[in-house]
């Protein structure tokens, strides 16, 4: 809301104080200073009245004019102009050599195109008056002396704050609720409002008005006020009334119309005026019927949904209630009898009304925040007040009123010590109670503390705790002393999933990953990549911004990729990147589970030349570099099962999937699919990892390693190499080998490990087979193994393997 | 005799000049030292003296031999030294750059929002967590901002459709689903989960329907903080803010709180940060986070009473103080990973 110095003064003596000061006291009660600027014109002493006395065409220059012009000091002077808009004999503003003009700059004696030049005449935004009419300021119609100083014409430059109310300050909405907020905090009185038109309501229409029933049958309109102003004339409004519209941001129309509006800026309470000619029949509040249309002020035609509340006659609707004008009721410069309407309705319902027309107009945005019942009747008096003296209005008696004032003064309870119990330090009681007086609040002792007698204005301050924010606003909070700090509390840890975030991103930043960071929200195409495109649209949004931006991302790898092409494409050398971050995925039971994710990527052979090479980041260093991630997470390498990665952002044949079906760790890692990242610019092929948990699994209590005691005596090793087709896979026969040594083991002694050491295809195997080889290590946990019993189990694994899998063994 | 050692100790040295291996060390040792080393048959000879000369003879012995052995250690570092040359190669270039990629780095944001967290674990906050997509109850309605509240319009929201089903944030009957406004929501869960006392801050993403520009973005990180006790007050508050920016900022930062309004929380306030080295934005108060003591009403929904209980709460915007403490000028940097940016803060 735009707050002029000058309008403010009106409710508060000001005399003693700066705009300045007014912008630092101001953020200082909840109500935030977004700019400040002057309004008017500003003290330019060498800007002055002249008459163009002749002009001619600028000799070599067709746009402009070489005109002569009289300032008073009996010397006519020569000045170029390049404005069209003037005949001889007009009067404008002049600005002499000297003057700095509010943009900065210095009129000087010159030349224009070789044509002196001894000033420069003015337009409206030149002066900083705002945009006015195309070309120069043409003062003549108010016939002002040559030389006057332009200032003497208007009034002294104001000040306007831009202060953004919060959505529970709807009565800082009007200056009279800004003026009470900086008398409270100056400690400056409030000056009283005059008003002449009567107070009082009637309850019924009387013969001499212009309508003949006001009711309301909606629930969103418990109280209406409607009163008949006669032989009206409408016509421009005075200046001043003018220049308070345009200060605040308004563009005068015409003096009824500028009446309500001055009234809506002066107290926050929205009118509206009728056309008495167009209304047939009398003025109901209710709601609208199924299948009604109305053309709204701004032109456009809106069919009303059923039930939201309308100010209708006899007939039709006129008004949407609180939010918008009809174009046809209004007043024009035709209309002679003014209905004026003063009324309070539901805020919640002008909200949703509002938004669901798409329009955020001066009245809906102060009816949403809740405005003064007792307002309400005296803004219809002070907009009567200026209706009579400046549109020769006659009244034909009070407003006639339907309903009741839907709140009123609130009284509060407020327990001793409540305040400096909530502040955490002592106040005085003398200052709890001077403060809510200055905001107006009537204050009276009581056995158990105070109690508080709230106006209705201060809609928002209805428990005590309000009125610790109320004392605070007007205290300051500058008073309020540190607190010491306390302990922390025992057993309280971060959450593991945290701390995981944190260890990871060092684990991997450590190991060379620079971490990066992207969007959330991706576009279909990446997520159906990922995900397929059955699966895709179970992550669309409801209602994305932009077209980009319509699905949560079910992986981080897309964004990585995407980032290595970029930082190729601005030769910033990438090597390896990294993220952690939420990603989301569809499950099987219809549900979308968030999961922490952790991805990295890089491109196979590194894009820096370097005089010495390194070993290529492989799949294997990527599914190292994996376990070593889920590790951190508390899924350890044993848990995890690798299977093969079909599709969507993988190569086939050269990426892996994981899973740790316990605690639903998903995952993969390998080749990202070469196609894919050749389209994204990357020339080589790029290896990623990426490993999901679900915040689930972060959940389970943390186990607590038990010591268990091991062998002091040497294990028994022994290699076999199992010849195998091609395509099983190593992992299989892995398992089968550990399943043949542990039970070749049996009770007497322990299986400890199984290693693969080789794996070879080539000559001396047959064609579509490869060998894979391990080592076998037993221990006794209370003496040496002997060579029989080494031997004897190892037969056992190799019949184990010939007779039941059915491979050979390479001997 | 005293000839015949000199005339042996200068053959020796004589020969060692040859020796450049193990192999010819060990094979010259032999033969001075050895068995049948000329220096071992001197030395045999001296039982063939008499009583007086044995003194006399074996103290030139000595001599000789404390030489000799004196020989033997300075060829054995030469032959060592050679043996290591060998398997070292030829001597290392330390000014060559290193062919192995440099060390990585943690974002900036991460940064930020580890820095924040260690300042506020030193007051006792722990870190608690929650979903991204989140009930409208809990995001909204649980923090006093009912579906008609004029404090909705503050913000526009994203949300899932009504198909959308969370395994993480099940919905009460037919309410939506939103992409969290804030992190306020992982309050409303500890209050409902936890009992008092507890101290939390929770770091975490949210998302605004704002367009992207170099202040706005679609995505963007907070940590806010909860403090609930029995009689918690807006010093304590204060002391709380002032030891984080102190922490942040350093000790010659002030803060101010600057009433305002927040539904969850009153009395509310936005915290105002001014510090002399913020660069050009140096010496000027600046908003940096909205804060509070808990709004009774928002106790009374997560199940707490406000009779028994009170309790503050902050939040702040990551991006908004990596950008303060940095220097960053727009906010699209954090994500468009551009490697130029993110090694800065290597």
């Amino acid at each position: 809301m735009k707050v002029s110095f000058q309008a403010l003064s009106r409710h508060v003596d000001l005399s003693g104080v700066t705009p300045e000061r007014l912008a630092e006291v101001l953020p200082m009660l909840g109500l935030e200073v977004e700019s400040v600027h002057s309004f008017g014109l500003a003290p330019l002493p060498l800007v002055v009245v002249g008459e163009i006395v002749s002009f001619e065409k600028h000799p070599s220059a067709d746009r402009l004019s070489v005109c002569r012009v009289d300032v008073g000091d009996g010397q006519p002077r020569q000045i170029v102009c390049g404005a069209k808009n003037f005949k001889a004999g007009d009067r404008v503003p002049v600005a002499l050599p000297g003057t700095v003009m509010p943009g900065g700059f210095e009129i000087k004696v010159s030349k224009l195109r070789d044509v002196d030049s001894a000033g420069m005449m003015c337009s409206s935004e030149e002066l900083g008056l705002g945009k006015g009419e195309d070309g120069l300021l043409i003062l003549t119609p108010q016939k002002p002396a040559l030389g006057t100083p332009l200032n003497k014409l208007f009034g002294a430059p104001d000040t306007v704050l831009e202060i953004s109310v919060t959505p529970n300050r709807g009565d800082c909405l009007g200056l009279r609720g800004v003026a009470r907020d900086v008398a409270a905090a100056l400690d400056l009185p409030l000056k009283p409002l005059t008003v002449k038109t009567a107070a009082g309501l009637a309850a019924a229409p009387s013969a001499q008005d212009a309508f003949g029933f006001v009711r309301s049958t909606s629930e969103f309109c418990p109280y209406y006020t409607l009163r008949t102003l006669k032989n009206v004339k409408v016509g421009p409004s005075p200046d001043w009334l003018r220049r308070d519209l345009e200060a605040a941001g308004l563009r005068p129309i015409n003096n009824v119309v500028d009446i309500t509006n001055w009234v809506l800026l002066e107290l926050g309470q929205p009118l509206h005026a009728f056309d008495a000619a167009k209304v047939s029949g009398g003025i109901e509040a209710r709601p609208a019927r199924e299948g009604e249309e109305l053309v709204l002020l701004d032109g456009k035609k809106v069919k009303l949904e059923t039930g939201i509340c309308v100010i209708a006659d006899a007939q039709r609707p006129l008004v949407v209630a609180g939010v918008m004008g009809g174009a046809e009721s209004g007043v024009t410069n035709a209309t002679t009898t003014v209905l004026l309407e003063a009324a309070w309705f539901r805020p919640g319902e002008i909200r949703r009304v509002a938004r669901r027309l798409g329009v955020s107009t001066d009245s809906s945005h102060r009816f949403a925040r809740d405005v003064d019942p007792a307002g309400v009747e005296l803004a219809s008096r002070l907009a009567t007040d200026l209706l009579i003296e400046l549109a020769g209005a006659e009244v034909v008696g009070p407003a006639v009123v339907v309903g009741q004032p839907p709140r009123a003064d609130a009284t509060i309870a407020l327990p001793a010590g409540y305040v400096a119990a909530k502040l955490g330090t002592a106040v005085a009681d003398a200052d709890v109670t001077k403060a809510f007086q200055r905001l107006g609040f009537t204050v009276s002792p009581t056995a158990s503390g105070f109690s508080v007698l709230v106006p209705s204005f201060r809609s928002d301050v209805t428990r005590p705790i309000d009125l610790v924010e109320e004392f605070i606003r007007i205290h300051g909070t500058d008073k309020v002393p540190a607190g010491r700090p306390v302990a922390p509390l025992p057993g309280d840890e971060d959450t593991r999933s945290s701390a995981f975030t944190r260890d990871v991103a060092g684990r991997l930043a450590g190991a060379g990953f620079t971490e990066c960071c992207h969007y959330t929200l991706r576009d279909a195409a990446e997520v159906a990549r990922t995900l397929g495109d059955a699966a895709a649209p179970q992550l669309a949004l409801e209602n994305p911004l932009t077209a980009d931006q319509t699905h949560v991302r079910a992986s981080l790898v897309p964004g990585l990729a995407a980032a290595l092409a970029l930082n190729v494409s601005v030769h910033a050398d990438p090597r390896g990147l990294f993220e952690v971050g939420v990603v989301f995925r569809p499950q099987a039971d219809g549900t979308v589970r968030e999961f922490l994710a952790v991805a990295f990527a890089a491109p196979a052979e590194s894009l820096v030349r370097s005089w010495k090479s390194r070993e290529a980041f492989d799949v294997l260093r990527a599914k190292r570099l994996l376990s070593d991630v889920a590790t951190l997470a508390g899924v350890t390498s044993a848990r995890l099962s690798f299977g093969v990665a079909t599709g969507g952002l993988w190569q086939a044949g050269h990426a892996s999937s994981l899973v740790d079906r316990g605690r639903s760790a998903d995952g993969a890692c390998g080749v990202l699919d070469l196609r894919w990242t050749r389209s994204l610019g990357l020339k080589g092929s790029v290896v990623a990892g990426e490993f999901l948990l679900p915040r689930s699994a972060f959940a389970e209590a943390l186990r607590i390693p038990r010591f268990e005691a091991f062998s002091s005596f040497p294990p028994a090793t022994r290699d076999v190499a199992v010849i195998v087709p091609a395509a099983t896979a190593a992992g299989e026969v892995l398992n089968r080998v550990q399943q043949a040594a542990a039970k070749a083991a049996g009770k007497e002694f322990a299986l400890e490990s199984v290693n693969c050491f080789d794996v070879f295809s080539g000559p001396g195997l047959p064609e579509g087979t490869r060998s894979v080889a391990f080592e076998v290590r037993w221990r006794h946990a209370a003496r040496t193994l002997t060579d029989e019993e080494a031997n004897r189990a190892m037969a056992a694994v190799i019949a184990a393997l010939e007779k039941g899998a059915g491979w050979t063994i390479r001997r | 005799m005293q000839q015949q050692l000199a005339q042996l100790v200068a053959t020796a040295q004589q020969e060692a000049l040859a020796v450049a291996s193990r192999a010819e060390l060990e094979a010259f040792k032999a033969r001075v030292v050895g068995p049948n080393g000329s220096l071992t048959a001197v030395m045999k000879g001296m039982a063939t003296l008499s009583k007086e000369e044995r003194p006399v003879v074996g103290k030139l012995i000595n001599e000789a031999k404390k030489s000799v052995e004196e020989l033997l250690a300075a060829l054995l570092l030469k032959v060592e030294d050679a043996e290591i040359a060998a398997a070292l190669g030829a001597p290392w270039d330390a000014t060559l750059t290193g062919p192995d990629a440099p060390a990585g780095s943690l974002h900036p944001l991460t940064r930020t929002r580890e820095r924040i967290l260690a300042s506020f674990r030193k007051l006792g906050f722990t870190v608690a967590e929650g979903p991204e997509i989140e009930t409208e109850w809990h995001c909204f309605d649980a923090l006093n901002t009912p579906a008609d509240h004029p404090a909705r319009d503050m913000q526009d929201t994203l949300y899932l459709p009504k198909s959308f089903r969370s395994a993480d944030a099940p919905r009460k009957g037919d309410e939506a689903l939103v992409l969290r406004t804030h992190t306020s929501s992982v309050q409303v869960r500890t209050m409902l989960s936890r009992k008092p006392p507890f101290r939390i801050v929770a770091p975490g993403r949210c998302f605004r329907r704002d367009a992207v520009d170099a202040t706005h973005s679609a995505n963007f990180h907070q940590v806010e903080g909860l403090w609930i006790d029995r009689n918690v007050t807006l010093a304590d508050l204060r002391g709380v803010l002032d030891f984080f920016v102190k922490e942040t900022f350093g000790a010659d930062a002030e803060i101010r709180l600057r009433p305002s309004f927040f539904p969850f929380t009153e009395p509310s306030f936005e915290m105002d940060l001014r510090s002399p080295n913020l660069g050009r934005l140096s010496n000027r108060w600046l908003e940096i986070m909205g804060c509070g003591l808990v709004d009774p009403k928002v106790l009374e929904l997560c199940g707490l009473d406000p009779n028994e209980f009170s309790g503050l709460a902050f939040g702040l915007g990551l991006e908004r103080i990596a950008m303060l403490v940095h220097g960053i000028d727009d906010i699209r940097h954090f994500y468009n990973n551009d490697l130029r940016f993110l090694r800065q803060f290597a």
